[in-house]
């Protein structure tokens, strides 16, 4: 009977594992066919591999569209690690009476959809001139809510001693946080780095609202733009969607030990 | 006083700042989407007129075309000008939604182009209270393309494809799929293209002239709900795809026999190794309507200049000089694009005559530009893409032998419902 469950619990692993895998395989098979071997079903690799790569770097500034990619996730997500993490601390470390009401009401913008911020923001930023830069990218998401609130809730299982102990030890408050804090807290910190730099690098609907030339088009855009050709081609499509997803990918296999202990609950 | 006369000063030296810099080079943005097609065509034409005005340098962006949509709708509706682009392209089918929602976003150029040279539908489209907006640039004029070498088999040659209605294309799709065992089209469900092929062949739309809806006393409307359907129950007709990519890799691998679609399809088509295999026919009509014909049209789109933009009349005397004059700039686009023009002119020219081998020799352009000369020019009205979502949320329903007539009147309340 147990075996039963067992190979039953498996094969529905299996099944699970497949599903999640087939959309990345049918995207790096894809990438080796032709436009019509892949309309047409074809499931097997292809040779048309180098013809796709050609072409997508002969139609796109691959360089200068990485870079803009790879310069606002990151620094997006270095950015929003520092000010996310900082004010996480700050809410649970610091207590006072306002406290609790400041983050209540932090939590209820969560519910506001970006949607409705949209129009708000670009005149915001149109207002400062800052249309069509990085700053305008960046800004909007370094102050993340959700990244505040989780970086608030494993602040919870940072041991209070610890602090203590470092400001008996004579500590600033800065020399604790830098010291101490980002050490203890380096699981979540990946955790954080992980899902920043995913959701920086795939960032969508704002990049197209606020850049307005090619030299500040990111990769997720480019990817876009291919895709609505009147006949589009799939085999160029697919390997500009290889390209774009290595980096997160690359990321995620680096962190991904630290990612698993982040998201279990923080200190280590 | 002392502090106007300073900002005179200042505003004085501020036009004179900015002659200056115009004197010395100016910068027109253009947004479009479709690299391959809009983009080359407008790079094309920018390399022309540059090589005659080396101060102008002409930038063309592009973007998904649901991006540029909602990045064009965000700004125009956010009321900042900055940012804008000095022309942008959309597509025919919203052209008046984008007119009447930014009134004085959009340049008039009523006096500016010679609108009699553009096929007459495409201008009138663009046009509100006397005023026309577009230069029209590509032409979405139908045909029905089709697998000469399949429908020979078959038993029909050229000529058996000529004049006939939609019911007996329907019966055309029978003996191909019997004699080759090859549906004649690829339809997906979720498309209500062929309804407004059907309705502009017949000189009607979802919305009358004055923007409200044209379906429940619509005879036209009635004859191509009809029409459609009827193809659709028949099986043998064509093969069911979902998707933009089924639907061209059907007829692109040769999973089927043929497309009725606008001109633009051209160029997937010819890129596919099967030459002296295709040919086109006119579409078909509806039959029994009174002034239905054999020409329509099918999306197509074209260029706006925004009033808020700084480079405007370098724009416009880019768009008269070459999208509005150039006989020999619309070959070189047909010829490397496929993109079959609004200007009417073009067709004098040496490649809008030539025969074409991949079409077994047929002087297809010139077919095409026959028959757009004889589309009837419709009103799109800014609700295309709801009354289409009503359309297609039938189709399943009158498949399965629904009535008519109750569906008429389903699409017509959910539409009403959706425009007030």
């Amino acid at each position: 009977m147990n075996r039963l469950i067992s190979v039953v619990a498996q094969a529905g692993m299996w099944l699970a594992a497949f599903i999640s895998v087939f959309p990345f395989l049918w995207m790096v098979t894809g990438a080796t066919n032709t436009a019509n071997d892949i309309t047409g079903g074809r499931f097997l690799p292809g040779t048309n591999l180098f013809v796709n790569i050609a072409k997508f770097f002969e139609l796109v500034d691959a360089g200068r569209v990485f870079f803009n990619s790879f310069f606002v996730a990151i620094t997006g997500t270095a950015l929003t690690l520092v000010v996310s993490s900082l004010a996480g601390y700050g809410f649970e470390i610091f207590a006072s009476k306002a406290r609790d009401r400041v983050f209540a009401g932090l939590l209820l913008l969560l519910s506001v959809p970006f949607a409705a911020m949209m129009i708000p923001l670009f005149v915001m930023f149109s207002g400062a001139g800052l249309i069509n830069t990085y700053i305008a990218m960046i800004a909007p998401g370094v102050a993340s809510i959700f990244m505040i609130f989780y970086f608030r809730q494993n602040t919870k299982s940072f041991p209070h001693e610890l602090r203590d102990a470092a400001k008996l030890d004579g500590l600033k408050e800065h020399q604790i946080f830098w010291f101490i804090y980002i050490p203890v807290m380096r699981s979540t910190y990946a955790a954080a780095m992980i899902i920043l730099f995913m959701t920086n690098w795939n960032a969508y609907l704002w990049p197209l609202i606020v850049l307005q030339t090619n030299e500040m088009k990111t990769i997720t855009l480019t990817v876009a733009s291919l895709a609505t050709a009147y006949t589009p081609d799939y085999g160029l499509i697919m390997i500009a969607n290889v390209l774009a997803t290595l980096p997160t990918v690359l990321v995620f296999f680096l962190l991904q030990r630290r990612f698993v202990e982040g998201m279990l609950g923080g200190v280590k | 006083m002392k502090m106007t006369a300073f900002k005179g000063v200042l505003a004085v030296a501020g036009i004179q700042l900015i002659t200056a810099t115009m004197a010395l080079a100016t910068d027109i943005t253009v947004w479009c989407w479709a690299p391959e097609f809009n983009g080359a065509a407008m790079n094309e034409a920018i390399a022309r007129y540059t090589a005659a005005n080396p101060d102008t340098k002409i930038t063309v962006v592009d973007f998904a075309k649901g991006d540029l949509e909602t990045k064009l709708q965000t700004q125009l509706a956010s009321g900042t000008t900055e940012g804008l682009p000095d022309i942008v392209l959309i597509e025919d089918y919203g052209a008046q939604k984008y007119l009447l929602s930014f009134p004085g976003a959009f340049e008039p150029l009523t006096d500016k182009i010679d609108y009699s040279q553009f096929a007459k539908y495409k201008v009138e489209l663009a046009t509100v209270e006397g005023q026309t907006y577009s230069l029209p640039f590509d032409s979405g004029v139908t045909g029905l393309f089709y697998r000469s070498d399949l429908l020979e088999q078959a038993g029909y040659k050229a000529d058996a494809l000529k004049d006939i209605t939609w019911e007996e294309l329907s019966a055309i799709g029978d003996k191909v799929k019997e004699v080759t065992g090859k549906p004649l089209l690829s339809v997906d469900m979720n498309d209500a293209g062929a309804i407004r092929i059907m309705l502009q062949s017949a000189g009607s739309w979802y919305f009358n002239a004055d923007g409200t809806a044209n379906i429940k006393d619509n005879p036209v409307f009635k004859a191509a709900l009809t029409s459609w359907v009827g193809m659709l129950k028949n099986q043998n007709l064509y093969k069911s795809v979902s998707g933009w990519g089924d639907y061209t890799g059907a007829f692109n691998n040769g999973d089927v026999a043929g497309v009725f679609t606008g001109v633009w399809m051209t160029g997937g088509i010819k890129g596919n190794n099967m030459s002296g295999k295709w040919a086109v026919a006119p579409i078909p009509k509806l039959a029994g309507v009174e002034g239905a014909g054999h020409a329509s049209n099918l999306g197509g789109s074209s260029w706006y200049v925004l009033s808020s933009a700084p480079s405007k009349d370098a724009a416009i005397d880019f768009l008269q000089k070459v999208w509005a004059s150039d006989v020999d700039f619309y070959q070189k686009i047909l010829v490397g694009q496929g993109a079959f023009a609004a200007y009417l002119p073009a067709r004098d020219g040496e490649a809008y005559s030539a025969a074409d081998a991949y079409f077994g020799g047929q002087s297809v352009w010139k077919d095409f530009s026959d028959w757009q000369a004889a589309i009837p020019g419709v009103n799109y009205g800014i609700f295309t893409n709801e009354a289409d979502a009503a359309v297609t949320a039938q189709l399943p329903g009158l498949i399965d032998g629904g009535d008519i007539d109750a569906a008429i009147e389903a699409i017509d309340a959910q539409i009403a419902q959706q425009i007030q």
